[in-house]
């Protein structure tokens, strides 16, 4: 777009850019350091990544999960933000009661609710016992499926939100056009709707994946126990067993890849197109 | 202590009699500096209070004040190393001085002031000495269990099928291993770590690993799993919410000192020693014992008749426990939780 | 209603019910006979919403929560939304880096960051302060207003503020007039996210609060050894239950003006 002087640009990004510098990247750089100072100055932190089996299956275990969890959230939440697009004011708004609730109940009670809910002798396995659709209780709980579970109710608002914001900018016109054109109704979504709303798939999909490798809590309190991700890892490194090299390590690693991450998914798409800078 | 406090008294009474209170100088020694002691808050905050805080008021004059924040090592690193430290006494662990003694994070304990006739000689440490003592013991539902059962049929999940349950940490838990394999418990240390997480992954599949002291009442008292390692004051309040439902045993298990820490560079300075020392007297420790299960570390303390059972260091409940050893904590204890997590994580 | 519309209608409502599954879990759970977290054994008890409401300790740590989530989001959308609108127009290189910089709060554990936090605002002697939290609390909320802003303005048709400036106006008058209304959805979405955040937030207040600052989330979490409180189940019941009858009244004044 090219558009707006650099006076104005940098008049509008000040504000964040002066914050976080101050107050997040300073601070943020001195713990980064301690990464090739501790325990002893060079890089024989990051040398871990190669050599620890320990901390390879670790990162295989988060990616996997938040992978898995990233690609039932959008699946999930592009339902429901459509359906959103199409609903009535008064229909949407009840929609939105549904998905903005669960935000206003803590981590802490939603894992104790879900526990409540997957374990053995929980209300679920219960009726589905009850109704004679199973024989023995399911095991949903304490493993890596109640932990997706767990995590992707968590995610879902912060899926449908950004989707069904940027949706709602499609013209319907465009759609009703191609049906018009002869296009059948998949047809005319899958042509014009789908590639319109990649923006808001991609902006929810990097949202939701970013946000799910912070996950610590859900993890622990639904998992059992066994299923160990890089957040908590780097806390127990931080907190109980004082590595401090270690854990900063991981934290400028985690970085490194998303910006990888990012760089190779702009190349596949053109990111700065679907931000707006045309 | 009490002979300057007196004297200030005289002091003020004489001048408030000439009214000259306000022009005499308040002598900065005769104030006694607040002490804040960090523990990890929940009914801790009560328990101490009562058991602690109003007996060393009287005892010198100062303000005991309970900070629940949790003392954890990142944080008193963090304190430390930054000057900034808010806190005088931490109530804190083997793992604690493990992790921070030998940072210089630490100051050591002034046995001068602190009596060490008043613990048992093996839990005074040079960086921390013992303020209640706790055990990580054996529990089961006696529903699914119906028997009473050795520390041995922890893995036996033929003779008690059911999951089982241990602590996500590798401290007791390794030793609870050993001691269900067959070692005898004055031949644990050095532990043999590879023996102890072969038995631990065979039933891997069956354990469920529980983090919070919460966690591990939840799973039990909920029927998700027939058996599990926990903390004796966890077991204790277990048995009497379901009123003997879930029953556990002190045999087999593993005993541990909870221990008193001061940060380098504390506030309060000697003070914190003067309240450890404050804090071994027996009535206060009992009355710990029974608000929270926590067993006197006072070996004079003498519980009443209806403690007895629950206290972890009683004669009959020391004789049937194995000792943590600090020391090899110190040397080998990260490296084993990192084997530890490494096994359950696979 | 085209196959799909109806396909995505059900769909919707399954996922719907899905995200409410728990929340109907958590009312019976506050409602619980028992002194731990667990369904209603014997009879219903109110015990725990007596408590919440008698409780100095409980509503002041809600007060806190409030004041500090409230002044994270507002320093957060509107730093983050002028910075996404900024970054848009420009596009360039050097704003594409800017908005993934923006993003490393996200990327960051916040237990990492907490150790430099720590160390700075000692020295801005902030530990334990409602400002201190607010202020860290905001820069790690950014992330989400620039996402959620940036996905929004994707859509927009440039054209409308490029008009708005050949017309001759200002800098100003175009962010007020021209963008602002038009990203209402993405602003409100982003300021819900910006207050859950710091609402939810545990670990910076875990470690830079000391006696002074104790919001919700350090209440709830503070005795986790001993015993969760079930407390916090009647605290979410309660907030659960003041979304609905604010989004019911305003369902009604909808309805009431014709729409």
């Amino acid at each position: 777009m090219g558009g707006g002087g650099r006076a104005s640009f940098l008049l509008l990004v000040a504000p964040a850019l002066l914050l976080t510098l101050a107050f997040y990247f300073v601070p943020l750089a001195q713990v980064l350091w301690i990464s090739v100072t501790e325990p002893n100055p060079g890089l024989e932190n990051y040398a871990l990544l190669a050599t620890s089996a320990s901390i390879g299956r670790m990162l295989l275990t988060t990616a996997r999960i938040c992978v898995a969890t990233t690609m039932v959230t959008l699946l999930l939440g592009y339902c429901v933000a459509f359906a959103l697009t199409r609903a009535t004011p008064s229909l949407r708004r009840v929609m939105m009661i549904g998905v903005l609730l669960p935000l206003w109940v803590s981590v802490l009670v939603r894992s104790f609710a879900w526990m409540t809910l997957l374990r053995r002798e929980g209300l679920i396995n219960d009726a589905l016992l009850a109704s004679g659709l199973i024989q023995q209780p399911l095991a949903l709980i304490w493993n890596e499926l109640g932990v997706v579970i767990g995590m992707v109710h968590i995610m879902l608002p912060y899926a449908i939100l950004p989707m069904a914001v940027q949706m709602r900018q499609i013209d319907p016109a465009l759609t009703a056009a191609a049906r018009g054109m002869g296009a059948s109704g998949f047809g005319a979504f899958y042509r014009v709707f789908l590639p319109l709303s990649l923006p808001g798939l991609l902006g929810a999909g990097v949202l939701v994946f970013i946000f799910s490798l912070g996950f610590y809590v859900t993890p622990v309190l639904l998992g059992g126990g066994r299923t160990l991700m890089i957040a908590e890892y780097i806390s127990i490194q931080i907190v109980e067993v004082l590595r401090w090299g270690t854990g900063t390590m991981l934290a400028t690693t985690l970085i490194l890849a998303i910006f990888a991450l990012l760089a190779m998914l702009s190349r596949a798409i053109d990111l700065r197109g679907l931000f707006g800078a045309k | 202590m009490t002979r300057t406090a007196l004297t200030r008294r005289h002091l003020l009474g004489a001048a408030a009699a000439t009214g000259l209170a306000g022009a005499l100088p308040r002598s900065p020694r005769a104030a006694v500096p607040d002490v804040v002691l960090c523990n990890w808050g929940g009914d801790a905050v009560p328990a101490f209070t009562q058991a602690f805080v109003g007996p060393y008021e009287k005892a010198t004059g100062g303000k005991l004040i309970i900070d629940p924040s949790g003392p954890s090592n990142g944080k008193v690193r963090a304190m430390v190393e930054a000057h900034h430290v808010t806190w005088d006494l931490c109530d804190s662990g083997v793992s604690g001085i493990g992790e921070l003694g030998p940072r210089g994070l630490l100051e050591p304990i002034d046995y001068s002031i602190v009596d060490k006739s008043k613990i048992l000689p093996a839990f005074g440490y040079e960086f921390g000495v013992v303020n209640y003592m706790f055990s990580s013991v054996l529990a089961w539902d006696t529903k699914v269990v119906t028997t009473r059962p050795s520390p041995a049929d922890f893995f036996d999940l033929k003779k008690f099928p059911g999951k089982r349950m241990i602590r996500k940490d590798s401290q007791a838990m390794l030793e609870l291993a050993l001691i269900a394999d067959g070692v005898p418990m004055d031949k644990l240390y050095p532990l043999d770590v590879d023996r102890a997480l072969r038995k631990i992954g065979a039933i891997k599949s069956e354990i469920l690993f529980w983090d919070t002291g919460a966690q591990s009442q939840t799973l039990l008292r909920s029927g998700e799993v027939s058996m599990g390692w926990l903390w004796n004051t966890r077991a204790n309040l277990l048995k009497r919410d379901t009123k003997g439902r879930i029953d556990w045993s002190f045999a087999g298990g593993l005993l541990q000192p909870g221990l008193w820490t001061v940060p380098k560079g504390n506030p309060a300075g000697k003070q914190a020693m003067v309240a450890i020392a404050a804090m071994q007297a027996p009535a206060g420790q009992i009355d710990l014992l029974r608000a929270m299960g926590n067993g006197p570390a006072n070996p004079a303390a003498a519980p009443p008749g209806d403690l007895t059972d629950i206290d972890p260091g009683s004669p009959a409940n020391l004789a049937v426990q194995a000792k943590i050893d600090a020391a090899w904590y110190q040397a080998h204890g990260s490296e084993a939780l990192k084997a530890f997590l490494d096994v359950i994580s696979s | 209603m085209t196959r799909q519309g109806r396909a995505s209608r059900v769909g919707a409502w399954t996922v719907i019910c899905f995200l409410l599954l728990p929340i109907t879990v958590v009312l019976p759970i506050s409602l619980t006979d028992q002194d731990f977290l667990s369904l209603p054994v014997d009879h219903l008890s109110l015990q725990y919403y007596r408590k919440l409401f008698a409780s100095a300790e409980w509503l002041s740590s809600i007060w806190q929560s409030l004041v500090i989530a409230l002044g994270a989001a507002i320093i957060a959308v509107v730093a983050g939304a002028l910075c996404a609108i900024g970054c848009w127009r420009r596009g360039s290189r050097a704003s594409e880096a800017i908005r993934l910089l923006m993003l490393v709060p996200l990327i960051v554990p916040t237990i990492v960051y907490v150790l430099g936090l720590y160390r700075l605002w000692v020295r801005l002697d902030l530990l334990d302060t409602y400002t201190g939290i607010i202020i860290a609390h905001a820069v790690t909320a950014i992330p989400y207003v620039v996402i959620i802003v940036s996905t929004s303005l994707a859509g927009f048709d440039a054209r409308l503020e490029q008009a708005a400036r050949n017309l001759g106006a200002s800098l100003r008058q175009t962010l007020w007039m021209v963008l602002l209304p038009n990203m209402m959805p993405a602003l409100v979405s982003s300021a819900i996210f910006a207050f859950i955040h710091s609402w939810d937030e545990t670990v910076i207040v875990l470690f830079i609060g000391g006696r002074a600052i104790f919001t919700l989330p350090r209440r709830m979490w503070q005795g986790i050894n001993d015993n969760l409180d079930p407390t916090m189940a009647a605290v979410a019941s309660v907030l659960i239950g003041v979304t609905i009858v604010l989004l019911a009244a305003d369902l009604v004044l909808q309805r009431r003006r014709g729409r």
